[in-house]
């Protein structure tokens, strides 16, 4: 974050003068403008995006024609590219490795977001089957500038309701969820604490093997 | 009898004040004013100039916290003053295999109680609490996982099999039904326990969920309040009160079969088993252990595969237990 010694924001610092007087009032103008749009907290962009995606996901998996287990293949193919439409994996591995992150190489990035992405391939998406007409209701959506945050609910057959926020983030234009916050447990964060534990204990390497082994031995059951 | 037990949890509440200063997280820690600051003001003398920004906070336990940054920027926080300038000679040496090792040991050492420091500046996020950051104590975690490997063993040599056949034998609603019983015999707990926190609107909801499951209900075996009347389960206990009070939970304790809890949690258990309807109807300790055994018998045979899913998800169960664990209580203590 920078700090200005200025009061006035960083491109008003250029302009001298009575001039600055005229750009602050067209500046606090479209301030105001932009919070009106902003404090608008019911469903905007971001909760269509997601809600399109769940749709979508729920129609695959309720689909009769996919039902079939020779088609579970095309299933998990559709259902990984639905998902990748709003979730941000680089974004997520990057968090989940925190300040481990940085001193990956290049290739080491990608390969961690790829297997980090079969492992959560099949604890959570493989359990799509799993679907028993839970319902989703998209409550409110709050967004300070880059990021955002819109809360739902999800509603079990047994009129159990659990909270589900997906922690959005704006890159280039776009809306992408970054995490999910389950009743309050950050996924993200879950993953953090362990693997910051095992790279701590021993080294990202140990945690490679690791995710692979864990991936080879989901994939057997 | 009575009377010895809630001397003791008062005892055990007043020593775990101790630990709310620190447990409360990094919001409570403030400076000392004889810091040493950016601009090179010495608090003592041998710390060496090669650590920049040093800055000096006590813990509540009559020590201080250390946090200085290394050459790279990396921020680093440690007890131990001595170890810092141990590490920071190390790092000028040249950083061989063996003093790698020295330095992540004692980063080990330091991760485990403090919180992350992230600089990076993709990762502002001006939603996050700034609380987002904090991990639980947990100095018991040998005995810890000892614990959890009995838990895990216990729950898949004989609570699983015995729920399954439990399950097999006995139809879901019924066993939904009697769930909903005990649930609605924990209405004075979960009733005190708003009243406690000042939730006022919840403890009456609370008490008209009870009298319309016990009279509508059939003595609490449905569930009208929820389904008909839209009034929710208010789930509060001791635990949560203490934690609203301001007490942080100290330390993460995994009891065998009972599970994860933390210090603040046990004494929460501790003060609600007065309020447990079961324990004035139970005569002997063993109608009381014979009827809780049933009741974890009956909701397990409805949740059989929640643990094994957890287990799939994740590389190291017992943190991904602790740390769930963690933050659900304390998204349950905000609410």
């Amino acid at each position: 974050m920078k700090f200005s010694n200025s009061i006035y924001p960083e491109p008003l610092n250029l302009i001298g003068g009575h001039m600055r007087l005229k750009y602050t009032g067209i500046f606090i103008a479209s301030v105001v403008l932009v919070l009106l749009t902003v404090f608008h907290a019911a469903a905007g962009e971001p909760t269509d995006r997601i809600r399109k995606t769940t749709d979508k996901l729920i129609e695959i998996v309720t689909n009769a024609e996919f039902a079939e287990p020779e088609k579970k293949k095309e299933r998990d193919k559709a259902v990984r590219a639905a998902v990748d439409e709003i979730f941000d994996w680089e974004a997520f591995s990057q968090r989940a490795l925190g300040r481990h992150w940085k001193k990956l190489e290049a290739d080491d990035k990608i390969e961690f977001i790829k297997i980090f992405g079969e492992l959560l391939e099949h604890t959570y998406m493989d359990k799509t089957s799993q679907y028993s007409g839970e319902k989703i209701e998209y409550l409110e959506e709050e967004i300070d500038g880059k990021y955002g945050v819109v809360k739902a609910m999800v509603i079990t057959k047994d009129k159990k309701e659990v909270a589900v926020d997906y922690r959005i983030q704006n890159k280039s234009g776009e809306w992408f969820v970054y995490d999910l916050n389950v009743e309050g447990v950050s996924l993200v964060k879950n993953y953090r604490i362990q693997f910051n534990s095992i790279i701590m204990k021993s080294s990202f390497d140990e945690l490679k093997k690791r995710l692979y082994a864990k991936v080879e031995e989901n994939q057997k059951e | 009898m009575k009377r010895i037990f809630i001397g003791i949890i008062f005892a055990i509440a007043y020593l775990c004040q101790g630990f709310v200063l620190f447990a409360a997280g990094p919001a409570e820690i403030r400076p000392l004013s004889d810091t040493i600051t950016s601009n090179g003001e010495r608090v003592r003398a041998d710390i060496p100039e090669s650590i920049q920004g040093l800055e000096v906070f006590s813990d509540s336990f009559g020590g201080y916290i250390y946090y200085y940054k290394d050459r790279d920027g990396n921020r680093f926080a440690t007890n131990d003053l001595a170890s810092i300038s141990e590490r920071i000679v190390l790092a000028d040496a040249g950083g061989s295999e063996q003093n790698e090792d020295v330095l992540e040991r004692n980063e080990v050492e330091a991760d485990s109680r403090l919180f992350e420091a992230e600089e990076d500046e993709d990762y502002y996020d001006p939603l996050e609490d700034e609380d987002a950051y904090e991990t639980v104590s947990d100095p018991l975690e040998p005995l810890n996982r000892v614990f959890f490997y009995f838990n895990d063993k216990l729950y898949f040599w004989f609570l699983k099999p015995v729920a399954s056949g439990y399950g097999a034998v006995v139809p879901k609603p019924a066993r939904v039904s009697v769930k909903n019983f005990f649930k609605n015999l924990g209405f004075p707990i979960r009733f005190v326990n708003c009243l406690l926190q000042a939730k006022f609107e919840s403890a009456g909801d609370e008490f008209s969920r009870f009298m319309v499951n016990t009279i509508i209900g059939l003595g609490g075996f449905f569930d009208p309040a929820t389904s008909n009347f839209g009034l929710k389960r208010q789930e509060e206990d001791f635990g949560q009160t203490l934690g609203v009070y301001g007490f942080g939970p100290a330390l993460y304790i995994n009891w065998p079969i009972l599970g994860p809890s933390s210090i603040r949690d046990t004494v929460g258990l501790a003060g609600d088993s007065f309020l447990d309807p079961m324990g004035y109807i139970c005569s002997s300790s063993e109608c009381n252990m014979a009827v809780t055994g049933y009741k974890t018998v009956n909701n397990t045979s409805l949740r059989i595969g929640d643990y094994e899913d957890l287990k799939d998800a994740a590389l190291d169960p017992y943190l991904a237990v602790r740390d769930a664990y963690f933050q659900y209580r304390r998204n349950k203590v905000k609410k």
